[in-house]
């Protein structure tokens, strides 16, 4: 096979990186705007390729909006990178339903899983809307985020995790496929039997039915627009947190919320145990010799925090970081309360507001109802901050019974205060 | 205008990026009063027309709104972000099709919305400036008499679009309008007239009597005497120009009564083919022609191809090249060139290592001949990356010298236009050519006698008799016959 002339490049010029954009003068830092801005509005660029230094995922996140909408009309980019832990919900997606909010701050993670004999060692986790589609995920470093940006004529859901796949099987990942929900799997059935090594969709180890699941290692999400399209996904390739993610992904509220938004599909995961700069360069070189064809592939170039200064980019970034983008986003949706003093209160909340407080049956709660109506409706949840203390503070006279619904309010619907600049 | 509106309409309906499920029901274009006749400036449409939520894929019948960029009352242009929209794993854009007003929206954020039923109204008030109609509607000033021919052209037009949905969203508005344009001012222009003269209707009795017995007008005719007298030489110019316009017309009308002969050079791909196909002159050419049963073949792609999107769909012809590739291992004296100019008076023979296929390939500005190297090295995959990269160059006009010269054996697939049996020609210096027909279900016989349906499709081999003799030309093409007609034979011997 004669080797694509993009692959070549990529061997023999030496990646260029910034370790340490804080040290960088002005002027170099202008030149790595203005070359990565020009490089990827270039319509002659038909094929791209960047990988992020950053691992904060909202600047990771923004720059991948910005490729998306920046990018020539007929181009195809790549982009990869990693991100610090965090947990990352779907654009349309409840929090409260998805994550379990109360141990994100290791500060409170001490006191609520005292149950957990491993330590949690993760620290602080942050939380992220992203704005493509789809289910929650955790990351961390071990975790690879690719994300491609492609005509939307061309687009199919497919197309870009058969190449992951091919790029996996390459390195001797026989058992990954992609499956039906576009995601990538490993089959854990023990038999082998004879399967097409071109075909992305099966494997030799397809387990039969009551068989072990395939593990899921890669969760996809698409944004389309006019356009363009994205496709990004995770790719666990060794996260040492694997035990740790259930927890976060499992909320205390989830039997209590009913809601309108997508809700995540639970599936077991598990590690393909690659090196992640290792299957990164594979990954490139997939992509690289898939869109050969198209157009030579410019030298990839890293981007990271110092490209905020596009002012697009810090724009976005700016406004990942809201309350109101993170909590006020999620779709209506009614909180249950049940067996509270014999009755079930139910609180409805939309744009992020709490619209309504009613109870199921009429039973005489006295002015209980009256009062907590009034000290909650209308208010925005990502104001609320201590349940008990913001009740206290606008309920008189203070009774017990309002800490018991404080406290299950406390436990449904915490708001944890990230501090973000 | 009507004509604007329907096509409009059309597009406006039609839009979808999957040509997977169409919208649904269409929806009545209301129509208001519209002003007979317009001003040269500007003509206002004004069309309420309900947006459908086009097909976003995936079977999908539903996605939940999340939020709207507009409200009633805003107004939008083309490609405006409307709403943004979910569905599983996707969080999709809406854009506008129009420029306009958006007069309601059908849901709330949150609320599930439906494929192919209506998102929102929209106002269509495009202002169509003058520069729009005259490409819309070829000449905004002549609606009312060009109105009935122009409607069944809309009609086309909108049949176009349902068809090549993809391709519609993203092309503008057909230039097919624009051409007619021009010619268009140029006769309404005609000449510029000179003011007249003063004394522009004096003229001596003779020429009044000429221009009596002409039964002209006076005035009409340009003097060139004397302060815009008409002269003599005056009247007979005009009536000379007379005749000739009278003249000009009948020979459009009857155009079958006179063709002229037509004297050109030969373009550079027909002088090089002329030069090519000389030499060609001197081989004696061995054809062997036989069926090849693709059924097999057809049903391992069809499979392959069911999993992927069009653009790496295989057809049969990357098949063909690497059967012929693995054949001509077998017989290396098919992919030899012959030398006759090394050693003149003996002729020898030089065995090519590579197979360098060329593929015959039509492009707009003729026959081009572009070569895929190395078939013996490659996978039918990255045969099929490289036909379809050479074809792409070949068919813009963007083909290089490197990729023309030099191929060992020729491969014709004249099938693609059509075809049963061919004499292809041989290009010196190579020893032989396959010309490929066009692939036709026929009957034949299976294995207990019963009638049953094959694909098949006629090889057409021409070998140089020279070099090459009857059997070992029969052969090679049974090989290659073998291995499409069994591909598993082909998996054997696949490097």
């Amino acid at each position: 096979m004669a080797p694509s002339r993009g692959l070549l490049r990529l061997l023999t010029r030496p990646v260029s990186s910034n370790p340490n954009p804080g040290s960088r003068s002005m002027s170099l830092l202008r030149r790595a705007y203005t070359s990565f801005a020009e490089q990827l509005a270039n319509p002659a660029n038909r094929v791209q390729s960047y990988i992020s230094h950053s691992r904060d995922p909202f600047v990771n996140l923004s720059i991948e909006d910005y490729i998306l909408r920046t990018s020539p009309l007929d181009s195809t980019v790549l982009f990869l990178y990693t991100n610090r832990p965090c947990v990352v919900i779907g654009r349309n997606q409840n929090p409260w339903l998805e994550v379990n909010l109360g141990i994100l701050q290791a500060a409170n993670r001490q006191g609520k899983t005292a149950n957990d004999t491993e330590p949690p060692g993760i620290g602080d986790v942050d939380l992220v809307r992203r704005r493509s589609g789809g289910g929650t995920v955790f990351h961390d470093e071990g975790n690879l985020n690719w994300s491609i940006t492609c005509p939307r004529t061309e687009f199919t859901r497919d197309k870009h995790a058969e190449m992951v796949v091919r790029a996996l099987r390459k390195v001797g990942v026989e058992r990954a496929r992609v499956n039906e929900r576009h995601d990538i799997v490993l089959d854990q059935g023990h038999r082998r039997h004879p399967s097409d090594p071109q075909d992305t969709h099966q494997t030799a180890y397809t387990a039969e039915e009551g068989g072990p699941r395939p593990l899921k290692v890669s969760g996809s999400a698409y944004k389309l627009t006019r356009a363009r399209a994205l496709h990004h996904a995770t790719t666990l390739l060794a996260s040492p947190n694997l035990h740790t993610i259930p927890q976060y992904l499992h909320s205390p509220a989830r039997n209590s919320i009913q809601a309108k938004g997508v809700e995540s599909v639970s599936s077991p995961v598990g590690n393909i145990g690659l090196d992640v700069d290792k299957f990164q360069q594979r990954l490139q070189e997939e992509f690289t010799a898939m869109y050969a064809h198209q157009g030579k592939v410019p030298s990839v170039q890293m981007v990271g925090e110092e490209h905020l200064n596009i002012p697009a980019i810090r724009k976005g970034y700016e406004e990942l970081k809201t309350d109101d983008w993170m909590w006020s986003q999620t779709p209506q949706f009614t909180l249950l309360l049940e067996d509270l003093f014999g009755t079930t209160i139910e609180i409805n909340v939309h744009h992020g507001t709490i619209q309504t407080l009613e109870t199921k049956c009429d039973r005489d709660l006295g002015d209980m109802l009256e009062e907590l109506r009034t000290a909650l409706v209308g208010e925005k949840l990502q104001d609320i901050g201590d349940w008990v203390q913001f009740l206290q503070s606008r309920i008189e006279p203070w009774h017990s019974d309002y800490e018991i619904v404080a406290d299950r309010l406390e436990k449904f619907l915490p708001v944890p205060q990230f501090g973000r600049p | 205008m009507k004509t604007t509106m329907s096509r409009e309409a059309a597009r406006f309906l039609c839009r979808s990026a999957f040509p997977i499920a169409r919208a649904g029901p269409r929806s009545r274009v209301q129509l208001d009063a519209v002003p007979k006749r317009g001003f040269s400036g500007t003509s206002r449409l004004k069309v309420l027309k309900p947006y459908i939520l086009a097909d976003i894929g995936e079977g999908i019948t539903e996605c939940q709104v999340i939020q709207w960029f507009v409200k009633p009352g805003a107004r939008v242009e083309q490609f405006d972000p409307i709403c943004e929209v979910q569905s599983d794993k996707a969080s999709v854009e809406i854009t506008s099709r129009f420029d306009g007003v958006i007069k309601k929206l059908y849901y709330e954020p949150d609320d599930m919305a439906k494929v192919g039923k209506p998102l929102v109204d929209i106002d269509i008030q495009s202002e169509i400036s003058e520069a729009d109609a005259v490409v819309l509607d070829g000449g905004a000033v002549k609606q009312a008499d060009e109105a009935p021919n122009k409607q069944p052209e809309a009609k086309e037009q909108a049949l176009e679009v349902d068809g090549n949905d993809s391709a519609a969203v993203t092309k503008d508005v057909p230039s097919q309008a624009a051409p007619s344009l021009p010619a268009e001012p140029a006769q309404e222009e005609g000449r510029p007239r000179k003011p007249p003269g003063k004394h522009a209707s004096l003229a001596t009795p003779a020429v009044r009597h000429m221009v009596k017995a002409a039964s002209l007008n006076i005035e009409a005719i340009e003097g060139t005497g004397k302060d815009g007298r008409v002269l003599k030489e005056d009247v007979q110019r005009y009536v000379q120009s007379a005749k000739t316009a009278a003249t000009t017309p009948p020979p459009s009308a009857a155009p079958a009564q006179r063709l002229e002969d037509r004297t050109q050079p030969l373009t550079p791909i027909q002088s090089a083919m002329f030069k090519k196909m000389s030499h060609s002159l001197s081989i004696p050419h061995f054809l062997y022609t036989d069926g090849v049963d693709f059924t097999s073949l057809n049903t391992i792609r069809k499979k392959y191809n069911a999993a992927r999107e069009k653009s790496q769909r295989i057809t049969t012809f990357p098949f063909i090249l690497k059967a012929v590739s693995l054949a001509l291992q077998q017989y290396p004296l098919m992919n030899a060139r012959l030398d006759t100019q090394t050693n003149l008076g003996k002729p020898q023979l030089v065995y090519q290592g590579s197979h360098d296929i060329g593929i015959a390939v039509d492009s707009p500005s003729g026959l081009l001949v572009p070569v895929v190297r190395n078939v013996q090295s490659l996978s039918i995959e990255q045969i099929a990356a490289e036909i379809t990269r050479l074809s792409e160059l070949a068919r813009t006009g963007k083909i290089g010298t490197e990729d023309l010269k030099n191929a060992t054996i020729t491969l014709s697939n004249i099938g693609s236009i059509g075809g049963g049996v061919v004499a292809p020609v041989i290009v010196s210096p190579q020893v032989a050519i396959v010309g490929i027909g066009r692939a036709k279900t026929v009957p034949a016989f299976g294995k207990d006698g019963e009638l049953i349906k094959k694909e098949e499709c006629m090889f057409s081999w021409s070998a140089d008799h020279r070099i090459i003799d009857g059997a070992t030309a029969a052969r090679c093409a049974e090989v290659v016959k073998g291995y499409l007609e069994d591909v598993e034979t082909m998996l054997i011997r696949l490097r």
